[in-house]
C-alpha cells in the first residue's frame, strides 16, 4: 500500500546554503535508514516560487504563491510503501520535516505510478492537486469515476510530459505525524483547517516554467479547487 | 474466558423470553465475537455484519428452539460461518479491493510484505487476545477521540448507535456518522488490527486508557442526560477497563484507570440527589457508597503502586487514583488525608501542569491548612486564560471565602460563578449556596 506523505514546514533554508547541506544530509541519513520502503520523493523550491491556478470563469486564475495562506507550507513529499497505517507513521515520524514541521499522511488510491526512486533534472515540476474539503469523492462513486475520465483525457494530452502521479483518498482518511521532542503526536486527518486539502499530485517534466504552467493549468480540478505548480530541486546540479 | 465476572446472568437461559435474551447476549457478547470473528477473517467491515447476521438468525431461531447452553459461542460460531461463506463467495467472484482490505489488518502471519527497514518488525509475538487487538484498533491515535469513544462503545461494548447517541445527547445521525467515517478510515488507511508492537506500547496504551475514561466521565458527570443510560456508561467503561488489566496485568496505568474507576464509580449512587441535583463529595451520604467496588479499586491502587516502583515510576492515572483512594475511603469529610491528597496533586502536576489540577489542589490545600492558604494557591493559578471563561475558580472562591464567614465576598464570587457555569444541576447548587450566604 502506497501512503503520499506530504512535508509542511515553515521554510527557512535556501537551497546551496549550509543549511541547506545540513538538511539534506538528515534527510539522506532518513533514506538509509527506511531503503526500500520510500517508492518517491522529491524536495521543492521554496514557495515564493509556486504558482497556484484556479478555474476561473472563462480564463484560469494564475497567481503567484502557495494554495493557501498559512505558515506552514508543502516543502517536498515522499511516497511510502508500508502495510498498514503504523508502519507508514513509523516511517513518518522518522522524517525530519515531522520533528520541524507536520507531515500529512494520506492513503493513495491504487498506486504511486512514474519513476521509483529520485529523478534528475532542473525541468522537473510538482503539480498539487487541491479541492474543497467538501468536494473530496471517494473511489467507486459516480462523481470519482468522471474525475478519473477527465485525468485519463488530460493524461492522453499531456504524454510524456507527465512523469508521475497520485491519486489520494478523501480527507476522512488522512492522518498528520509531528515529532516534538520524544513524543510522536498523531492526529486524525489534515494538520491545518484550510478551505482546500490534497487531492492528488502530478509529477510533470517541461522546457520551462511557463510550459509547465500552461500545461498545470489544464489538469481537471473541481469548482472550489486549485492547483499549486512547484519546481523540483534538482539535487545533481546542485552538487556539481 | 466464559462466565466472565460482570456476566449479570445466573438463572436458567431457557426462562428468559427470546427476545430479552437477545438483547442482553448482544451487549454481552457481541464485542467479543466481533473481535474473535474479525481476528480470524482480519475485516472489521466483514466481521461486524457476520455478528450483526448471527443475532439475526439468533432471533429466528431462539425463538423456536430456545436459547442454546452457551448462547454467546453460539453467536461466534455462527457469524464465523458466516464471515468464511461470504469471503469463499468473494473468492470466487475474484479478488479485488475486497482482497487488499482484508489483508492490512492481518497481524501474526500476515504477509510481510514492505518491511523494507529489515529490522524484523514483523515479527510480532503470540496473540495476546482478540478482544485488546480490537480495543487497540478502536482506540488508534488517527481517529479523532470522539470517533475512538464511538468505536469503543460499539465495537468493544455492544451498544446500538441510537443508544450512544441517547448517552452522549447527540442527534443518531451524527454518531452514525461519525461510525461510517471512523470505520471507512480504519479500512482505507488501514489503521492494523493488531497490539502494537512493545516498542509502540507506550505511547499506545495512554490512548486506550484515555478512551475508557473519557467513556466513564461522559456517564459519571450526571450533569445532562438520562441518567439511567449514563449510569449503564460507567459500566460499559469499567468493562473494557478490567479486560484491559486482565490482558495486560503488568501494566501498572492499566490498573490504576481501573482502580480509579472503580473508586469513583463506588461513590456514584451518592452524588446525586432525588431531585437530580449534584451533591458534593462533603455532603454526600456516605452510607450509600458501594464498599466492595471501593475495596476492590483499593487493592487495585495498591497492586499498581507496588509496580510503579521500576524506573518508569508512576503514572497520572495512578496519582489521580490516589486522589480517589483518599476520597472514597474517609470517614468523613474532615477526615479525610488531605495531606495524601495535596501530595498526589503536586505530583500529577509535576507530571501534566493543568490549571483545572491547580485548583483542585488548591482546594486540597485549603483542607490541610486553612482556608486562607486556599485562597492563596487559588489567586495564582486564576489568571491561567484557560480558565477564564469557566465557573470553576470563581466558585472555588466563592467556596473558601464562605468557610472563612466572609459572606459579602462569597456572594460576589457565586454571583460571578453564575454567569459563567453551564450545567443545571451546577447552577442550581450554586443559587443554593448564594441563599445561603445572602439571607438569614
Amino acid at each position: 500500500m502506497h501512503y503520499l506523505a506530504l512535508l509542511f514546514g515553515s521554510e527557512t533554508i535556501e537551497p546551496g546554503t549550509p543549511e541547506f547541506f545540513a538538511e539534506m544530509a538528515a534527510y539522506e541519513a532518513f533514506d538509509r535508514a527506511t531503503g526500500s520502503a520510500i517508492v518517491a520523493g522529491e524536495a521543492l523550491h521554496a514557495s515564493d516560487t509556486a504558482v497556484t491556478i484556479r478555474p476561473g470563469g472563462g480564463e484560469p486564475l494564475v497567481t503567484t504563491g502557495p494554495y493557501a495562506e498559512v505558515a506552514e507550507v508543502v516543502g517536498g513529499f515522499f511516497v511510502l510503501d508500508a502495510a498498514t497505517l503504523d508502519d507508514a507513521i513509523e516511517l513518518a515520524r522518522l522524517i525530519p520535516a515531522a520533528s520541524t514541521g507536520v507531515v500529512e499522511l494520506w492513503p493513495v488510491v491504487g498506486s504511486w505510478m512514474g519513476p521509483l526512486g529520485p529523478g534528475q533534472g532542473s525541468d522537473r515540476y510538482m503539480v498539487l492537486i487541491v479541492a474543497g474539503a467538501d468536494e473530496a469523492v471517494a473511489p467507486g462513486t459516480p462523481d470519482w469515476e468522471v474525475g478519473m475520465a477527465e485525468h485519463g483525457a488530460f493524461g492522453a494530452a499531456a504524454g510524456d510530459a507527465i512523469i508521475g502521479g497520485a491519486a489520494v483518498h478523501p480527507p476522512s482518511t488522512a492522518t498528520s505525524v509531528r515529532v516534538r521532542g520524544d513524543e510522536v503526536l498523531v492526529t486524525d486527518g489534515p494538520f491545518a483547517e484550510t478551505a482546500e486539502v490534497a487531492n492528488g499530485l502530478y509529477l510533470l517534466r517541461a522546457p520551462s516554467p511557463e510550459a509547465a504552467a500552461a500545461l498545470a493549468a489544464r489538469i481537471p480540478v473541481t469548482p472550489k479547487g486549485a492547483v499549486e505548480l512547484r519546481p523540483i530541486v534538482d539535487f545533481a546540479a546542485l552538487m556539481a | 474466558m466464559p462466565g466472565s465476572a460482570e456476566d449479570p446472568t445466573g438463572h436458567p437461559a431457557a426462562q428468559e423470553r427470546g427476545a430479552e435474551a437477545i438483547e442482553r447476549t448482544f451487549r454481552r457478547e457481541s464485542g467479543r465475537a466481533l473481535a474473535t470473528v474479525a481476528g480470524v477473517v482480519g475485516s472489521l467491515d466483514v466481521a461486524e455484519d457476520a455478528v450483526q447476521e448471527a443475532f439475526v438468525e439468533a432471533v429466528r431461531t431462539w425463538s423456536q428452539r430456545g436459547v442454546p447452553d452457551n448462547p454467546g459461542a453460539w453467536i461466534t460460531t455462527t457469524a464465523r460461518n458466516r464471515a468464511l461463506d461470504r469471503l469463499r463467495r468473494e473468492a470466487r467472484r475474484g479478488p479485488k479491493e475486497e482482497e487488499a482490505s482484508r489483508d492490512a489488518g492481518r497481524g501474526p502471519g500476515a504477509r510481510g510484505h514492505g518491511d523494507g527497514d529489515g529490522d524484523g518488525d514483523e515479527a510480532v509475538g503470540p496473540v495476546r487476545d482478540d478482544q485488546l487487538r480490537l480495543i487497540f484498533t478502536c482506540c488508534h491515535p488517527a481517529l479523532t477521540p470522539a470517533a475512538q469513544v464511538a468505536l469503543t462503545l460499539r465495537l468493544v461494548c455492544g451498544l446500538q448507535t441510537p443508544e450512544i447517541a441517547r448517552a452522549f445527547l447527540q442527534p443518531e445521525a451524527t454518531v452514525a456518522q461519525r461510525l461510517v467515517r471512523a470505520k471507512a478510515k480504519i479500512r482505507t488507511a488501514r489503521i492494523p488490527l493488531r497490539v502494537p508492537p512493545d516498542h509502540l506500547l507506550p505511547e499506545r496504551v495512554p490512548y486506550v486508557l484515555a478512551c475508557i475514561y473519557l467513556v466513564f466521565t461522559e456517564g459519571y458527570a450526571a450533569s445532562a442526560g438520562d441518567a439511567l443510560v449514563r449510569g449503564e456508561l460507567c459500566d460499559e467503561a469499567i468493562r473494557p477497563a478490567r479486560l484491559t488489566h486482565q490482558l495486560m496485568p503488568d501494566e501498572p496505568e492499566v490498573e490504576a484507570l481501573l482502580a480509579l474507576l472503580l473508586l469513583q464509580d463506588g461513590r456514584r449512587a451518592a452524588r446525586v440527589d432525588a431531585a437530580g441535583d449534584l451533591v458534593p463529595l462533603e455532603d454526600q451520604d456516605r452510607s450509600r457508597w458501594d464498599r466492595d467496588r471501593i475495596a476492590e479499586g483499593v487493592e487495585h491502587v495498591l497492586a499498581a503502586a507496588r509496580r510503579s516502583r521500576g524506573p518508569r515510576g508512576r503514572g497520572p492515572y495512578l496519582a489521580q487514583a490516589a486522589i480517589a483512594t483518599a476520597h472514597s475511603t474517609a470517614p468523613t469529610w474532615a477526615a479525610t488525608n488531605w495531606a495524601a491528597v495535596v501530595a498526589a496533586y503536586d505530583e500529577l502536576s509535576a507530571m501534566s501542569p493543568s490549571p483545572v489540577v491547580a485548583v483542585n489542589r488548591a482546594v486540597a490545600l485549603a483542607f490541610r491548612d486553612g482556608p486562607v492558604a486556599g485562597l492563596e494557591a487559588l489567586d495564582v493559578v486564576a489568571a491561567d486564560p484557560r480558565l477564564a471563561r469557566r465557573h470553576m475558580v470563581p466558585a472555588t472562591r466563592a467556596d473558601l471565602l464562605r468557610r472563612l464567614g466572609r459572606r459579602s465576598e462569597a456572594a460576589d464570587a457565586y454571583r460571578h460563578a453564575l454567569t459563567l457555569v453551564t450545567t443545571g444541576p451546577e447552577r442550581r447548587y450554586l443559587l443554593r449556596r448564594l441563599a445561603e450566604v445572602t439571607t438569614g
